[in-house]
């Protein structure tokens, strides 16, 4: 689960990202791993106008992540059979696709 | 050179070979390791042992059993603990954490220790091994990543959720209040109940209502003849006050 400096998650081109889940379900598990990737320092850190928020449910409905962007475009990812890394491989694809940065390593 | 020298010097004891041949050079035990003789080696080579292959692979008949490993010391003493915990704290919340800084832990720390609870850093193997064997089974999913517990013996709620509203990294996942298992909306939902004493009195004054309300409908007959009762005395003691006025003035006079 340790990211590398090549899967360094870049918040740059995200406004908002609502991760919902119930935790008492059984297929929860690749969201809140994307959810403790995404919520980590260093992620934060790329943008600190990004806020990441959580909503704990209970009513045995399906994991989803719903990322906005800044240019007003949604993700939605449905986390019950996905892993996350693939979440975060997608989100990392479109935030390329938004703006081309430099990546991460290059900056310094 | 020495063989000739025996003919010469020893000719009564009998018939000596005329030439000896004498091993020198090639020894047979070297401090080296000696090179095989080819002949030596191509033996060895065909009357190599080659055992017997079974039939079947052995994995496939014996179903692979993981030895199983004895808990550490220290697992042991998690659990102990864990068990305490659950025996004596009325209420145990699950939070997952999202790299919450050291400084704001310290003062999230600080401030729940106001309302003694205390916060508990356990990892979730032992946790969900100590939860599949006592009756708080279900809680076990919950355990999944980098997770916290608050632990106090009374269920102070309130000033819990206060405490976590200051830090959003810290989620609450749910909790075990006085040996029942709640959801985050239904930790919410208790917090907002009023204190046990309010609940009391209200269950009290509920009851009693019915039961006072059919004795004042009972009583209300007699009381309202007692009152009529009343009302004709005072009009009997009025005409007579008025009776006896006039008539006290002709007999003065």
């Amino acid at each position: 689960m340790a990211t590398s400096s090549k899967s360094a998650v870049v918040l740059k081109a995200v406004k908002k990202i609502v991760v919902q889940f119930c935790p008492f379900e059984s297929n929860v598990r690749s969201t809140r791993e994307f959810l403790v990737m995404v919520g980590s320092e260093k992620a934060r850190s790329t943008n600190m106008n990004c806020e990441v928020i959580t909503e704990v449910k209970h009513d045995q409905s399906e994991p989803v992540v719903d990322i906005t962007f800044m240019n007003g475009e949604r993700l939605m990812m449905k986390g019950a059979r996905l892993t996350s890394k693939e979440m975060l491989t997608t989100l990392q694809s479109h935030c390329v696709t938004k703006d081309p940065q430099a990546k991460p390593g290059a900056k310094n | 050179m020495w063989s000739l020298f025996f003919t010469i010097l020893s000719p009564t004891y009998g018939w000596q070979p005329l030439m000896q041949s004498v091993r020198h050079g090639s020894k047979a035990v070297t401090r080296h390791r000696k090179p095989m003789h080819i002949l030596k080696q191509k033996l060895m080579a065909i009357t190599e042992y080659i055992p017997p292959k079974p039939s079947t692979p052995p994995g496939a008949l014996i179903p692979r059993a993981r030895p199983v490993q004895e808990e550490n010391g220290l697992v042991l003493l998690l659990k102990k603990e864990l068990q305490t915990i659950f025996q004596e704290c009325k209420m145990i919340a699950v939070i997952q954490n999202n790299s919450i800084n050291s400084e704001d832990m310290l003062h999230l720390k600080h401030r729940l220790r106001k309302h003694s609870i205390t916060i508990k850093f356990i990892p979730n193997q032992v946790i969900r091994s100590f939860l599949a064997d006592s009756p708080y089974i279900n809680m076990g999913p919950l355990f999944i990543g980098p997770t916290v517990l608050f632990v106090s013996k009374e269920p102070k709620v309130k000033e819990m959720l206060l405490s976590l509203r200051t830090s959003p990294q810290m989620i609450l996942l749910g909790a075990c209040v006085e040996k029942t298992l709640l959801s985050r909306q239904g930790v919410l939902n208790y917090a907002k109940l009023p204190s046990v004493t309010m609940v009391q009195g209200e269950l009290v004054s509920g009851l009693t209502m019915l039961t006072s309300r059919t004795a004042s409908l009972i009583r209300r007959p007699p009381a309202h003849l007692s009152l009529l009762l009343q009302q004709y005395l005072k009009q009997q003691a009025g005409d007579a006050s008025a009776e006896t006025t006039p008539g006290d003035s002709p007999a003065d006079a």
